[in-house]
């Protein structure tokens, strides 16, 4: 994909995961979320609707399929995890 | 309740939906209409509805699906960007307000996408589209008291679609907001019906993937081995009823204390996604374990590509599997302990299970 917004810098990705996350969720405050808060629970409240479209978004954006790689989807822990899961996925593409 | 805006433009997905397979999937002899839905789309178009396409397809699906169903479409926008695009466009190059427009896909995420992106939007999957010509918002002249009903349910869908893209604040706060009511019971006999129907119709939110009898459910019910717990939710919009249920059972003879409590089967409609329903079942099946005396709570799940919204409130309830533990079945069995801090009931919850009994 040749698109200007691939980019397997750590800090692009984590400002354009913080950007679908919050579009996903419908709360533009979470593009200020910290790398370490919880996506889960009681932090950003993601849940099973907002999480399936955000990991569309993302294997739309990178072409990174998150759930057919991660049983146990703990990459979704923080915006951290996911970070440097998808990172990792561009960086050995 | 407001009349509901009637509809003056239907949107069609064509993959699965206008066609009965995929386009592209078969190139020298693409599928064939679908002839229920072909049949609504011309009795809507008959009553001067606009017909429209938005697929992720070649300009030339569009010109085939014109052939097979000998509909005129007023516009057709075949790519690969997002469908709320595709309508939005549409809507421009129609000048209708987004809420004269229906749009029609049997792929439920892009159905949430739209209905995200444009609450106003009428969103419909193939199964109501195929009942739809006799609703409300499409025949304001002839109405049955059942068609009426479906009619309400998607104006109160509709509404709360438009009250949550409105809504500034997190999940829970525009649950509480709205007045969402969720009560767990144990279920009853007149319940059997409606669990059969979810078995087969759920797949998102499904953890076995295989429909349950209505006697293999009855004989669940009589059981004293398991327990079989429903999940009602409303709110100031609107009464969904039974949208889910939950079977636990111990795992074995005698159940010496500590057990692990097995639950062969989990689901929820995908009207209550995000709605925190699965979350409270999932929150009550791991009290109910808990207090029965099991110390870990185990939940067989077929792994799809389907239903992966109810992995993600499998792993949102700290349920973990063990890594490539997939089994040849294609399942793989997420657990976690049930001591410690266990994932709370919301206070919009009521709870008239009586409490689970592992044994008899």
């Amino acid at each position: 994909m040749a698109g200007d917004t691939m980019t397997s810098d750590p800090d692009d990705v984590a400002t354009q995961l913080r950007q679908l996350l919050a579009d996903v969720t419908g709360r533009p405050e979470l593009v200020d979320v910290p790398a370490s808060t919880p996506l889960f629970g009681g932090g950003v409240g993601l849940d099973s609707l907002a999480g399936t479209l955000l990991l569309r978004q993302i294997q739309r954006r990178y072409g990174v399929d998150v759930a057919a790689e991660d049983l146990n989807l703990d990459s979704l822990q923080t915006l951290g995890t996911l970070t440097a899961f998808i990172v990792d996925r561009l960086g050995t593409g | 309740m407001t009349s509901d805006p009637v509809i003056k433009a239907v949107v069609w997905d064509i993959d699965n939906t206008l066609l009965n397979g995929v386009y592209l999937e078969s190139p020298e002899q693409p599928p064939a209409a679908d002839p229920v839905l072909a049949g609504v789309l011309m009795e809507l178009a008959g009553r001067g509805i606009l017909q429209a396409l938005a697929s992720r397809n070649p300009p030339e699906a569009a010109d085939y699906v014109r052939s097979v169903t000998g509909a005129r479409f007023a516009a057709a926008e075949c790519g690969w960007e997002s469908k709320a695009a595709a309508i939005g466009r549409i809507a421009a190059e129609l000048d209708l307000p987004a809420d004269a427009i229906a749009f029609v896909d049997d792929d439920m995420l892009e159905r949430a996408e739209v209905a995200a992106a444009l609450p106003d939007v009428l969103v419909l999957t193939p199964e109501d589209a195929a009942e739809a010509a006799t609703w409300p918002q499409f025949s304001p002249a002839v109405v049955t008291a059942e068609a009426r009903r479906r009619g309400e349910l998607y104006a109160e869908r509709r509404a709360r679609q438009a009250a949550a893209s409105a809504f500034g604040g997190g999940r829970d706060d525009f649950l509480r907001h709205v007045g969402t009511r969720i009560k767990i019971s144990r279920a009853r006999t007149a319940d059997l019906p409606r669990l059969h129907e979810l078995s087969v119709r759920t797949h998102q939110l499904n953890s076995a993937g295989e429909p349950v009898t209505e006697a293999e459910l009855a004989g669940l019910v009589e059981s004293a081995a398991y327990q079989v717990t429903t999940l009602r939710l409303a709110d100031d919009f609107g009464d969904d009823g039974l949208v889910g249920a939950a079977i636990m059972t111990g795992n074995g003879a005698g159940e010496p204390v500590p057990f692990t409590a097995m639950v062969p089967l989990v689901m929820m409609s995908c009207r209550a996604l995000g709605r925190g329903a699965l979350d409270a079942l999932l929150a009550w099946m791991c009290q109910a374990a808990a207090q029965a005396g099991a110390t870990e709570l185990a939940v067989p799940c077929l792994i799809t590509d389907r239903n992966v919204p109810m992995r993600l409130a499998l792993a949102a309830a700290g349920l973990r599997a063990e890594a490539g533990a997939v089994a040849p079945d294609g399942r793989a069995i997420f657990t976690r302990s049930l001591t410690g801090d266990l994932p709370a009931l919301p206070e919009w919850a009521s709870v008239e299970a009586t409490p689970w009994q592992a044994t008899p």
